[in-house]
């Protein structure tokens, strides 16, 4: 594949975000024209900009930092693990998160929930990584204990919800993702952290290009595999937990943009680093524009409009293209 | 000079070293010989550090090995020149390869003559042609010590022969070659130095001129060989 077609590729997927970009900010109920553009950055009181800068912005934004969190963790886990069906919440994020949310509504009744989805992400990531370290490393070991960990955490949130019928609809609703959440003070962490984050994955992409080597090939060079192999992993569930805090728990954005890179772009990881930002703001962006147009006024959550195109863009892929799934 | 001493190595009860000494020469190469399960690529991995003796030292002057296995992985999706270019992504920081980086592959691919596969992904190379990009890796790893596991399994005999001459070379430029190799009538050709592993777990070792006779081969192969000895030449014929 010649470097022409793939810098075609890139600008499609650009501007496929531009497109996303434009639905998520300036359509929906309250459609924006173009001109809009030119008035975004006056600050003024009028609904129109009241409607911009406090709801669509900061959901825009959000959507387009959980699609890329979860794409390049999907990315980083699929990589390492050299396994197609892993995904960001493999270390057992989607649980620790969920627990986390669960008991802030539970305990706090707050709306910083997603603040405590942050906080369990990152705890249960960390217990996983360190249970799988403590005795010989493996990335088999880590997905294994992941799933345990999630299965039972999993069950452990379902009980929390089952005895709790007076907050449990509140909870199935806050479990199943979204970006309507509305804290002008998490948005500026949000993007700190982002930012900071994506710095950090940038350097760590070429090795990436590195890792794909066989790891028998490499097994001279033990250390420096390891090392780097759980940086990448540190990193996935530092990304993952972020998107946790920014959208909820949502699933699958984080297998197929990945998956759907690699088929359009080979298992170079620097392109593929540029395309898994692209696909996945695109996926969450166009999903959430659905989710609050689809039966307005009502919002549909986002994780389930997510599965609805999700899983029929995936599935025409795989037949389009899936052939280099060879077994 | 690798020296492995007093070594003790069994899987699942079954012993394959028992108190074993055994030195490799420098700058040389030493071929491995011996049937099948005789424990040569548990040596391979012992030397290269993937595994550990369960009693015993091995000590290795230089650290930098490259260690090619029999089986490898793939990754999809990637050409030749890519599948090349991934070592270069260990160290640094950097995004691209340099200049002298690239010229290097070229070099390489031109030697092995596979600059005309360039662009081909890999998943589309025949297994002889992926063995030869998997030597590159080793010999652009600026290793010291290159431990293959038969390198030339699936590769036809005009780059077999291609192949050895290029490690011949190397083990000239300061670099140490030990290579597990089946075919007894390449590796007497190629070989300084040979070790032997036997299925009673003794280890025959010796340069050519002493390794090479039907009595050690027996000793090793449990079969008659005849061999001929014509100063420059050794012919190895196998007599049923």
């Amino acid at each position: 594949m010649n470097k022409f077609r793939k810098i075609l590729i890139i600008i499609v997927l650009f501007l496929i975000l531009i497109l996303s970009l434009y639905l998520a900010m300036y359509a929906g109920y309250k459609d924006f024209g173009i001109n809009m553009l030119c008035k975004a950055f006056n600050i003024s009181e009028d609904t129109d900009s009241i409607i911009l800068t406090v709801l669509r912005y900061p959901r825009a934004l959000k959507a387009l930092i959980a699609g890329c969190c979860l794409a390049l963790a999907g990315m980083f886990m699929q990589s390492v693990s050299k396994n197609p069906l892993a995904e960001p919440y493999i270390t057992g994020i989607s649980s620790g998160a969920g627990l986390g949310i669960v008991l802030s509504i539970l305990f706090f009744n707050s709306s910083n929930y997603s603040v405590f989805g942050f906080i369990g992400a990152l705890l249960s990531s960390a217990i996983v990584i360190i249970f799988s370290g403590l005795s010989k490393f493996s990335i088999t070991k880590l997905i294994l204990i992941g799933l345990s960990i999630n299965i039972f955490v999993s069950s452990l949130i379902s009980l929390i919800i089952l005895v709790n019928p007076l907050k449990s609809y509140m909870m199935m609703l806050i479990l199943s993702g979204g970006v309507t959440n509305n804290e002008v003070i998490s948005n500026k962490a949000l993007i700190i952290l982002f930012m900071i984050l994506m710095f950090i994955t940038a350097f760590f992409i070429p090795k990436l290009n590195y890792l794909r080597l066989d790891s028998d090939l490499l097994s001279t060079d033990k250390k420096r595999r390891y090392f780097y192999t759980l940086i990448i992993i540190i990193l996935a569930s530092l990304l993952t937990s972020l998107s946790v805090f920014s959208a909820g728990i949502l699933g699958f954005v984080g297998i197929i943009a990945p998956q759907i890179s690699r088929m359009l772009l080979g298992q170079d990881y620097r392109w593929l680093f540029i395309s898994n930002i692209l696909i996945g703001s695109s996926l969450i962006l166009i999903a959430d524009y659905i989710a609050r147009t689809v039966i307005y006024p009502l919002q549909v959550p986002l994780g389930l409009v997510i599965a609805f195109i999700g899983a029929p863009v995936f599935v025409f892929f795989l037949v389009k293209k899936g052939d280099i799934f060879s077994d | 000079m690798i020296n492995i001493n007093n070594l003790s190595y069994s899987v699942d009860n079954i012993k394959l070293f028992e108190n074993a000494n055994i030195q490799i020469p420098k700058n040389k190469i030493t071929m491995l010989v011996g049937p099948n399960g005789v424990g040569k690529t548990t040596l391979l991995k012992i030397i290269a550090g993937i595994i550990k003796p369960q009693i015993g030292k091995v000590s290795v002057n230089n650290k930098d090995l490259f260690y090619l296995p029999q089986r490898i992985k793939y990754p999809h999706g990637i050409t030749l020149q890519e599948y090349i270019e991934s070592s270069f992504y260990k160290q640094n920081w950097k995004w691209f390869l340099t200049k002298e980086e690239k010229d290097k592959v070229n070099e390489m691919l031109n030697i092995l003559e596979l600059s005309d596969k360039k662009y081909t992904l890999i998943d589309n190379l025949s297994s002889g042609e992926l063995q030869k990009a998997n030597m590159a890796l080793g010999l652009m790893s600026e290793a010291h010590i290159l431990l293959l596991d038969e390198p030339t399994a699936n590769m036809d005999l005009i780059n077999q022969i291609k192949i050895l001459n290029m490690i011949k070379k190397l083990t000239q430029t300061g670099i140490t070659c030990i290579i597990v190799l089946h075919d007894i009538n390449l590796a007497s050709d190629y070989g300084d130095y040979f070790i032997g592993l036997t299925r009673k777990n003794e280890i025959l070792s010796g340069v050519k001129k002493n390794f090479i006779s039907s009595d050690v081969l027996k000793k090793i192969f449990g079969i008659n060989f005849k061999v001929i000895n014509n100063e420059e030449d050794i012919h190895i014929q196998i007599c049923n």
